[in-house]
């Protein structure tokens, strides 16, 4: 007897340490969602919170040129605010460095403009404007006139510290050539807009209508199945199979009537509109499920035909089904990016028309990215614009499934 | 009198205006459900057309053989050699391998969702689990040129193994494997949250501890439902484009089984290079679209017919 009790015991302790393992490596491998999403949000925010402002999301990608010159009176000699890296000219005021564009180009860039500074009032060459010069610019070639006459002129190649040796022997910059922002993603922002409110218009409609037949009117039967086995395969096909679809059906058509060459913001609203159907149809159809089958009654009882209980009763009541949908598929626009390469062009634009090519915020990302010299930071800065909406708008989902719940629950 | 004419007038009104919304609902029904025939019939028209006509490039004519295409064993834009029989093989293997890192992943996860976590973990856990699934894809393809490659190019040298800057089978298989979790994952943990209370209580009044309980009843009696989670999951895997086709690397030609060998797979053929809009090169992509809609579907297919067969 004792010797059973002992066995036992043993075999409980042994018992007890497995399941602790287990417990153990089930904690272990569960945080590993909360890693991925941790180091995620850490990559981006590192790489792109600095780049992110409100110039860039308003600023356009194609940078500015302007041809610029100055005659500078003034005897004051500025002083050196010593900012590692840079070469500053006591005479004009600016600090220059060294620095590689996004091409990975040699450029000389604008560190610092002291306050009083004539760069601050450039005159443009050809309409005589003043322009204030931004921090950042790009400086890519400066002819100056010395005092006795005799011109000398350097460019960007040579590095800052040339630049900086020929600006202080003179007095007259005859011509300059700088470069000023770019790299804004007013474009794509707009292109984005513009495709989810066109998407919107063309999907909700349609996905709504299939739901109303199929949960108002449809019969339980083998065409039925049949319409619904279909519109559940369409939900299975990857997005890339849906870019073919727009680049083979819509944009051949839109070619034809709206001219435009090759992809547009319409073809792509177009496929965007297919890839979303089965979703907008599916959310819509288990909302108007849970409607109580009296509203349908009590409605008929009064008098009221078919067509009146479901745009008077059953629609109002399924709002929030529609707008779950709406919301879910705002989410799918904005991160759709396979489709959209084939369906809307990669082709970076300062404006949005409707039938040209462009991209939008995902597919901006994908084109940063994909040449030799990817760039990140802008990428990034794009990545966290996305990624906030997609926040606000599960939170937004969140909510109305919250307060329809509570309606339902108040109403029973 | 008068206003009974009325009356009926407006019930046939009424009743008219019921059939032209149904006929309305229905039509509209129809155009959702028929995307399917337009999709596939069309691909199909453009995706054979290589194999038919002839592509008038550079002074020369070619066709593509489909045995050639099918088996072939290399893809080069000049001389227009286009053979998949690699790519096929890499996406499967590909595949496969973010599998066997996603499913005992997820699986754990749902278990510890629904199960094993203080309600607060749980709630949280499954907020991050639905947050992941609905990041975009290009955002994944961004994070694993920036992260995972470096970590995978790490590993790689760690075994003295000089890897293409990180992008590798290792790599695609990884960044996969995140995207496929959240899927697997949250359908799991609804299977796993329906298994019969009685089942569990049973099992404990048997003398049987929490922990055996979860691994052995829980799970075995959610094997359904996980099963469904992970066709899903390939599903996605397969198809899955952007992510996929920023960290493969893209070689011309293959096999190749390494981990940290640079991979190419069906959806980063078609995403690659994409400059022209017709020719021989843009429509090639269309017949590996038809290869990939096969690929999903015949997969899809035999694991339904498997989970069938051995009723899991």
């Amino acid at each position: 007897m004792q010797v059973a009790n002992n066995n036992l015991f043993k075999r409980l302790k042994k018992r007890k340490m497995k399941d602790s393992i287990l417990n153990s490596i089930t904690w272990i491998v569960s945080s590993f969602g909360f890693i991925v999403l941790i180091t995620l949000f850490i990559f981006i925010f590192a790489k792109g919170s600095k780049t992110l402002s409100f110039d860039l999301l308003f600023s356009n990608y194609s940078k500015t040129t302007y041809s610029l010159e100055k005659t500078h009176n003034s005897l004051q000699l500025f002083t050196n605010p010593k900012l590692e890296n840079t070469y500053f000219s006591n005479i004009w005021g600016i600090s220059l460095q060294d620095d590689k564009d996004a091409e990975g180009l040699d450029v000389v860039t604008i560190a610092y403009i002291d306050e009083n500074s004539p760069f601050n009032q450039l005159i443009e060459k050809n309409s005589g404007a003043t322009i204030k010069i931004k921090v950042g610019s790009q400086i890519s070639k400066i002819v100056l006139m010395k005092e006795d006459g005799k011109t000398i002129y350097t460019i960007a190649k040579k590095g800052a510290s040339e630049m900086v040796e020929c600006l202080n022997q003179a007095k007259i910059i005859s011509d300059m050539i700088i470069t000023t922002g770019g790299g804004g993603i007013r474009g794509s922002l707009l292109t984005t807009i513009y495709l989810i409110i066109i998407t919107l218009i063309i999907a909700i409609p349609l996905g709504v209508g299939g739901a109303i037949y199929l949960n108002e009117y449809a019969k339980d039967n083998k065409f039925t199945t049949l319409i619904r086995t279909m519109i559940d395969m369409t939900s299975g096909i990857p997005s890339i199979i849906f870019g073919l679809v727009g680049a083979i059906i819509f944009i051949p058509i839109f070619n034809k009537v709206i001219h435009s060459s090759g992809g547009s913001i319409i073809s792509g609203a177009f496929t965007m509109s297919i890839i979303l159907l089965p979703i907008i149809i599916k959310t819509t159809e288990e909302a108007l499920k849970a409607i109580p089958q009296d509203y349908r009654n009590a409605s008929l009882a009064l008098g009221a035909s078919k067509i009146q209980t479901i745009f008077k009763v059953i629609l109002p009541s399924a709002l929030n089904g529609i707008l779950t949908a709406t919301l879910l598929s705002i989410g799918r626009i904005i991160g759709e990016s396979a489709a959209l390469i084939y369906a809307i062009g990669t082709a970076i634009k300062d404006k949005a028309i409707l039938n040209e090519k462009s991209t939008t915020l995902a597919v901006h990302i994908w084109t940063l990215l994909e040449g030799d010299n990817p760039n990140y930071e802008h990428a990034c800065a794009i990545a966290i614009v996305i990624l906030l909406t997609v926040l606000l708008l599960s939170i937004s989902i969140k909510i109305v499934s919250k307060c329809f719940n509570k309606e339902k629950n108040n109403a029973v | 009198m008068k206003k009974q004419t009325n009356q009926s007038d407006i019930t046939i009104k009424k009743s008219i205006m019921d059939k032209i919304w149904r006929y309305f609902f229905l039509t509209v029904t129809l155009i959702c459900s028929s995307v399917i025939i337009f999709i596939v019939l069309f691909i199909l028209i453009k995706g054979l057309t290589p194999f038919i006509k002839s592509y008038h490039i550079n002074g020369a004519f070619y066709k593509v053989d489909f045995i050639k295409f099918i088996f072939g064993s290399r893809w080069f834009k000049n001389p227009n050699i286009y053979g998949i029989g690699f790519i096929i093989v890499n996406t499967i293997y590909v595949t496969i391998i973010s599998l066997l890192m996603a499913i005992p992943i997820s699986i754990l996860t749902a278990l510890f969702i629904a199960k094993i976590a203080p309600k607060k973990i749980s709630t949280i856990l499954s907020y991050i689990i639905e947050l992941l699934s609905s990041i975009p894809s290009v955002i994944y393809g961004m994070f694993g040129m920036g992260v995972v490659t470096k970590i995978v190019k790490a590993l790689s040298n760690f075994f003295g193994y000089q890897s293409a800057g990180g992008l590798s089978v290792l790599t695609v298989a990884i960044v996969l494997a995140i995207m496929i979790i959240p899927t697997i994952t949250m359908i799991s943990v609804s299977s796993i949250q329906a298994v019969k209370k009685a089942y569990i209580e049973g099992s404990l009044a048997l003398g049987a501890s929490i922990t055996q309980t979860n691994f052995k009843i829980v799970l075995s009696s959610a094997k359904n439902g996980i099963f469904s989670g992970v066709i899903l999951g390939i599903g996605r895997a397969l198809g899955e484009a952007t992510a996929v086709s920023m960290v493969a690397g893209n070689p011309s030609s293959g096999p190749n089984f390494h981990p940290f060998e640079a991979t190419k797979t069906l959806t980063s053929t078609m995403l690659q290079g994409l400059t022209e809009a017709e020719g021989l090169e843009y429509d090639i992509r269309f017949s590996v679209g038809i290869v990939l809609i096969m690929l999903i579907l015949g997969s899809n297919l035999l694991l339904n017919l498997i989970k069938r067969r051995i009723k899991i």
